[in-house]
């Protein structure tokens, strides 16, 4: 016999009272789980994909939807710009590095995306097979893009017309078809999900392959400031170009942020209320479960159990209760975050892993233990102040 | 080994014992006498330290209860008094070999397992371990509170009416049963009744 004993027999004594006590518990925990998991991936993921990246140049427009298209390659760019233009702005002296983007296919939902060797590179990814591309119309595969695909060097791919249509759709560039020549190593960024070409073979399959480069378009161009003072200049003269649009991914990605943010933020408060009145709900089951028990606890005592005995085993079983019900709220809040990452891996939205574990979940553990603790020390409180003949007396 | 001395028990302003003196020596077996609202239970919860006087004072196993602070209190009732209420008091939610352990668990006494099974066997509920107090009978209950009580070898056995609602045969057996495991204990022994028919089994009676 001990008190871990004791407190699981009571708690057995009453399976229905106990259970919803640990499922509107363990409600609560998953809430913030969840929320604290996919909010924490998403501003990792977005922090790795802009990573590097100082300003998105591409066509007037909305900046964030500039950068939400050309760095997270979830919404479609504002328009093209002219190669010229490219050009003079990739020459200019605060310009370290420009690396050229041209969208508008994709295979499978997959962004077939236009550029150079750089763009890899900048995401320090490696050949898992193959080669990268040499010319136009061959293609190299982001990882995520090869396994949905089950394709290999050697393969051939047709695009489609607009960067969310499949395979099956009407304006299939059939007549221009890309050679799979490589197939790139995981990253864990956005060009896991990405078809890489030349910017070359996008002119080519959108008829204007043959043309002059100076009469050829670019969606943006990805730069990197040569100096930190570029950042309070170079924006502004981009902008001052009728026919270009500077983007800044940090500050985009911030501002999106604050806008999710808040709804995040509205959502883990009300994760917190379901922890709460878990905690109450707790709180009215102890109590409860003392009103009936007040005649066994004064037996206790009868047998000489000392009031702290009393007191330990009511807040053991808060504590239980309490641990039960964050232990489900972990499982539960891992494994919704796991099924929506399959959702969003079956939509090409990136992935969202639930095997992830944040140093914040301690926190939550703690939170919720604290729930049961507190719930169980009023009623802990009452137990200590039996009154033992009186209520031995009521039989 | 007992002693009651000068005692004025009150509930609010009405006065519900009043006892000059009272002494049980070890070993006594001692019937305690009265009608309904004598203050039969009184005495017990006096004696077990359930109770404090409100006037007079109680020694019992070598402590001025008067004396003992609530936890001090507690210690000694677990290990020195064994009770038998009138209403038993078996936890619901435990089995039966879980009710017996909760004695010198609850007092801080080594489980005593050896005792327990002894105990269940000597009494008849040896195949009812696993069992919930609801699945006894009133007499296999009744002999699992007695089980309880004197599981950790008290020095003072304590009974409340423990013959109401029993016919003959069942109340001399629940005697029996209360003064040998109290001769087995050397423990003192109080059964407070209104049941005149345990008078021909104690040569000691206290009448209230």
């Amino acid at each position: 016999m001990n008190l871990a004993a004791m407190s699981l027999a009571y708690l057995r004594a009453r399976p229905l009272g106990a259970s919803l006590n640990v499922v509107l518990l363990a409600l609560g925990v998953a809430t913030i789980t969840v929320l604290l998991l996919a909010s924490r991936q998403l501003e990792q993921r977005m922090h790795g994909d802009a990573r590097g990246i100082d300003l998105v140049v591409g066509a007037k427009g909305s900046p964030m939807q500039l950068v939400l298209s050309a760095v997270f390659h979830i919404d479609v760019p504002p328009g093209n710009i002219p190669v010229p233009e490219a050009t003079k702005l990739a020459a200019h002296r605060s310009v370290k590095q420009a690396i050229p983007m041209a969208l508008g296919d994709s295979y499978q939902g997959f962004r077939i995306v236009g550029t150079t060797h750089d763009y890899p590179a900048h995401y320090g990814a490696k050949l898992g097979a193959g080669r990268l591309w040499q010319g136009p119309m061959e293609a190299v595969l982001g990882a995520e893009v090869a396994r949905a695909s089950r394709l290999a060097p050697g393969a051939r791919i047709v695009g489609a017309h607009g960067l969310g249509g499949g395979a099956g759709a009407e304006d299939l560039h059939d007549d221009a078809p890309y050679d799979v020549v490589g197939v790139l190593a995981p990253t864990g960024t956005v060009i896991d999900r990405l078809v890489l070409t030349a910017v070359e073979s996008v002119w080519e399959v959108h008829g204007t392959g043959g043309e002059p480069e100076e009469y050829q378009e670019l969606t943006a161009l990805l730069l990197r400031y040569a100096s930190p003072l570029a950042a309070a200049t170079l924006p502004r003269q981009v902008n001052a170009n009728p026919q270009l649009q500077a983007g800044s991914p940090a500050y985009e990605s911030a501002r999106l942020f604050r806008m999710v943010g808040t709804g995040v933020e509205v959502l883990q408060g009300f994760g917190v209320v379901l922890m709460l009145a878990a905690g109450l709900s707790v709180f009215i089951a102890l109590t409860n479960a003392l009103e009936e028990r007040r005649r066994d606890l004064a037996v206790m005592r009868m047998l000489g159990a000392g009031r702290g005995k009393l007191f330990g085993l009511l807040v053991l079983e808060g504590v239980l209760l309490a641990a039960l019900g964050v232990a489900l709220g972990l499982a539960l809040g891992h494994a919704a975050t796991a099924a929506t990452g399959v959702l969003l891996e079956a939509r090409q939205q990136g992935p969202l892993s639930g095997l992830l574990w944040l140093a914040e979940e301690w926190w939550i553990v703690g939170g919720a233990l604290l729930v049961g603790l507190a719930a169980a020390l009023a009623p802990g409180w009452r137990a200590y102040r039996t009154d033992l003949a009186g209520v031995l007396a009521e039989g | 080994m007992l002693s009651l001395s000068a005692i004025r028990q009150r509930y609010g302003s009405r006065l519900v014992l009043s006892l000059d003196q009272f002494e049980a020596s070890a070993g006594e077996h001692w019937l305690v006498l009265g009608a309904s609202g004598s203050g039969k239970t009184t005495l017990l919860n006096l004696a077990a330290g359930l109770l404090r006087a409100t006037e007079g004072s109680v020694r019992a196993a070598g402590e001025d209860l008067g004396r003992l602070g609530e936890a001090a209190l507690d210690r000694w009732r677990g290990r020195h008094v064994g009770i038998v209420p009138q209403k038993l008091h078996l936890v619901a939610s435990l089995t039966v070999a879980q009710n017996l352990a909760l004695a010198p668990w609850l007092a801080g006494l080594p489980p005593g397992a050896a005792r327990a099974a002894k105990l269940l066997a000597a009494l008849g509920l040896a195949d009812k371990a696993g069992a919930r107090p609801a699945q006894l009978s009133h007499g296999q209950a009744q002999r699992l509170a007695l089980a309880r009580a004197v599981m950790n070898r008290p020095a003072l056995l304590l009974a409340d009416e423990p013959t109401s609602n029993l016919d003959d045969a069942a109340c001399a057996a629940a005697l029996d049963l209360l003064q040998a495991q109290a001769r087995d204990c050397g423990a003192t022994l109080l059964v407070a009744t209104h049941d005149r028919r345990a008078r021909e089994r104690f040569e000691k009676v206290l009448q209230l």
